[in-house]
């Protein structure tokens, strides 16, 4: 199935959390100011209904996204109050992706973890957590995976400010 | 001097043992299997057929610091790294050399500026005898670079240099 297709397909199956369909357009010729959009089309979930979501697209028969082909997180922009944490799911049987976006606040970085649906989030939300200070809630090891253990600051937020020094050794 | 003060003429031993050890040592440098990004590679490449570090004796790339003389850092250094490098490089036993090769392992590199946890030169850790230039280098500098390293233990010396008069 195309895009439109799956997105009238979770229409029709109810799913639950499906807020709207975000397309690529073209930059308005009129408005200067305006960049228009690149990239891929996605959904915008809500936050709450991720975990059901995500579920859904798993289990439904013409969906049958079997794989969670990455999970990470973006920071806009310095003034944006929203975190995206996004998701690209892969069905191998059908041969067809799905894009997905969920906007968390950053003043209260929470969101449901996946990995009761998907084992494979396990490591992708332990990097996206250490990154952007993003909590999954129900994660079974919510460790970092790349940092060392004591690391402070978040270091792909863009308000992140830069180490002077680490255990003695100097940055500057 | 100590126990050898004036027990030879004209000081002529010590300088033959002086060249002997010299040679020994510059003869068999042992690297420790180091690689830490693409410089690895390059060294890989400088340790086959082609490029041959075993010409210079140095081809015995060892797995353990207990059995290497020269630590080839090789590719970015990042902190949590680091920490494994100084307790590796205190493991080797003396005397001991370090190699900082390519950019990144002289002064941070690429990441130099947005690198957050890359740490900007090894020498912050460790102290570095010859740094080889490149991103990544030349399999013939870094050959270069373990030419210069034996030009440098070809002009140590294990007596220790009179102490100038004041």
């Amino acid at each position: 199935m195309d895009f439109q297709g799956i997105h009238d397909h979770l229409k029709a199956v109810g799913a639950p959390g499906l807020l709207e369909a975000d397309l690529p357009r073209e930059k308005d010729p009129e408005d200067k100011k305006d960049p228009g959009r690149a990239g891929q089309p996605f959904l915008i979930i809500d936050a709450e209904h991720i975990v059901d979501f995500l579920a859904v697209c798993r289990e439904d028969e013409r969906l049958a996204f079997e794989i969670l082909a990455d999970q990470s997180a973006t920071d806009p922009a310095i003034d944006d109050e929203n975190l995206w944490v996004t998701y690209e799911l892969l069905s191998v049987r059908h041969k067809h992706r799905l894009s997905l976006k969920v906007l968390i606040p950053k003043a209260d970085a929470k969101i449901d973890s996946a990995v009761p649906v998907y084992r494979a989030a396990q490591w992708a939300e332990r990097e996206a957590g250490e990154m952007y200070g993003i909590t999954f809630v129900g994660h079974p090891d919510p460790r970092n995976i790349l940092l060392p253990d004591d690391w402070e600051g978040f270091p792909l937020r863009k308000d992140y400010e830069f180490p002077k020094e680490y255990h003695g050794i100097s940055c500057e | 001097m100590g126990i050898l003060e004036k027990q030879f003429e004209e000081n002529v031993l010590t300088t033959k043992v002086d060249w002997l050890i010299n040679w020994a040592r510059l003869s068999s440098i042992w690297p420790m299997t180091f690689g830490l990004a693409c410089c690895a590679i390059e060294m890989m490449a400088v340790g086959a057929s082609h490029h041959d570090i075993d010409r210079f004796g140095a081809g015995a790339f060892r797995a353990t610091p207990r059995q290497a003389d020269l630590m080839i850092v090789a590719g970015t250094v990042n902190f949590k790294m680091a920490e494994r490098i100084k307790r590796l490089y205190d493991q080797m036993p003396s005397p001991k050399y370090v190699m900082a090769m390519g950019a990144c392992a002289t002064g941070g590199g690429p990441y130099y500026k947005f690198g957050y946890t890359v740490v900007k030169g090894v020498d912050r850790v460790v102290p570095v005898d010859v740094y080889v230039a490149g991103c990544p280098p030349r399999p013939e500098a870094l050959l270069e670079g373990l030419m210069l390293l034996q030009e440098k233990i070809r002009n140590s010396s294990v007596v220790r240099k009179p102490a100038r008069m004041a």
